[in-house]
């Protein structure tokens, strides 16, 4: 397996595609999700033209799941050490980001302004007040109700896979949730001010649901950035990469290949 | 059962490892979806073990940017087997 050891953490990472060109790095979701989601849709569209970086987040896929530290922060750190092995120093990279990996993708460039060519975020969760209270009530539920969430994630996600791979899965997940930190240290990570959003410099393409339930939030950011491009894709939900994978592969293609100074 | 659709098979079978429960042989007819139930990231570490193996000379990644999702979901073993053989016969 190709890994990467950050902070004494093993990573599952997949180069793709030439050296040469502006680096693309996918970021995938939270939980029920790893870098396959990015593997099997727009990385191999994107590396015939430019290089791709996927990995897993800690926890996630095949990278090391350690008891703590999953706070956005250390997320950022972490990705911070992936592209300082992986790439050249100074080399400046177009980061796209789904659901949880587009609030990860804005976070790093925050932290890393210099580090970043541009943000792609796919119905990308926003970190305002809110969002950490509700992370932790809906992934904090237990029992039956706790049951009922997960079957209803994995319908919206996994619903081509059997019944045997499902429950697979599900306990995957309820070890991450419940067998480390995660949660706790997400919902306790201290969303960016109204004003550090007014300095992000890049450029950004949020593409959100028409149906989304982050939509509004997604809305309200983009109209925070200044120069945020929003984009609705019609007749989507929060799964819009599912939905309409097509689709999204070109537009991801066409905004990761523009060049410098162009919107895409 | 040609060369390549035993080295496809003895791989799969590492990728899937303590999970692998499959009774029945390995054919070009086998779905990676509905028969071997391989997870998505285990078909990523396929695709590792396939540049392994075989090199440049067979693009896997080159390959699937050619393909949808819908298509991919879809594949058989015998697509990847016949996909490594052209690659073969044509360098």
């Amino acid at each position: 397996m190709a890994e990467v050891t950050v902070g004494g953490l093993r990573f599952h990472v997949q180069r793709l595609g030439p050296e040469a060109g502006v680096p693309v790095v996918f970021l995938h979701g939270l939980i029920m999700d790893n870098l396959s989601s990015w593997f099997f849709t727009a990385a191999p569209k994107v590396a015939a033209h430019q290089p791709v970086v996927l990995y897993d987040l800690r926890g996630h896929g095949k990278s090391e799941r350690p008891a703590t530290g999953y706070g956005v922060q250390d997320m950022v750190e972490d990705l911070c050490g992936i592209l300082d092995e992986s790439l050249p120093a100074d080399q400046r990279v177009e980061l796209v980001g789904n659901s949880f990996g587009g609030l990860l993708a804005l976070a790093f460039a925050l932290a890393r302004p210099e580090r970043v060519r541009g943000l792609c975020l796919v119905d990308g969760q926003v970190h305002d007040e809110a969002f950490g209270p509700e992370m932790e009530a809906s992934l904090g539920l237990e029992g039956r109700e706790r049951d009922e969430m997960i079957a209803r994630s994995f319908k919206d996600w996994l619903g081509r896979h059997s019944e045997r791979k499902r429950n697979r899965l599900a306990r995957n997940a309820s070890e991450l949730v419940h067998g480390t930190s995660l949660v706790r240290d997400i919902a306790h990570s201290v969303p960016p001010s109204a004003r550090e959003l007014e300095r992000v410099s890049c450029p950004v393409l949020a593409l959100y649901g028409e149906h989304s339930d982050v939509r509004e939030r997604g809305e309200n950011l983009a109209a925070r950035l200044p120069h945020a491009q929003l984009e609705i894709i019609e007749g989507c939900t929060h799964s819009l990469l599912w939905e309409q994978t097509a689709q999204l592969e070109q537009r991801v293609l066409a905004w990761v290949g523009r060049e410098s100074g162009e919107e895409g | 059962m040609s060369d390549t659709l035993q080295t496809v098979g003895r791989m799969i079978q590492e990728v899937i490892g303590d999970d692998w429960d499959l009774d029945q042989p390995i054919t070009m007819e086998t779905s990676f979806g509905d028969d071997l139930e391989l997870e998505s990231i285990e078909f990523v570490s396929l695709a590792e073990a396939l540049k392994d193996e075989y090199g440049a000379e067979v693009d896997f990644v080159g390959w699937l940017s050619t393909k949808e999702l819908d298509e991919i979901i879809k594949l058989k073993v015998g697509d990847v087997v016949e996909f490594i053989d052209l690659c073969r016969s044509s360098s």
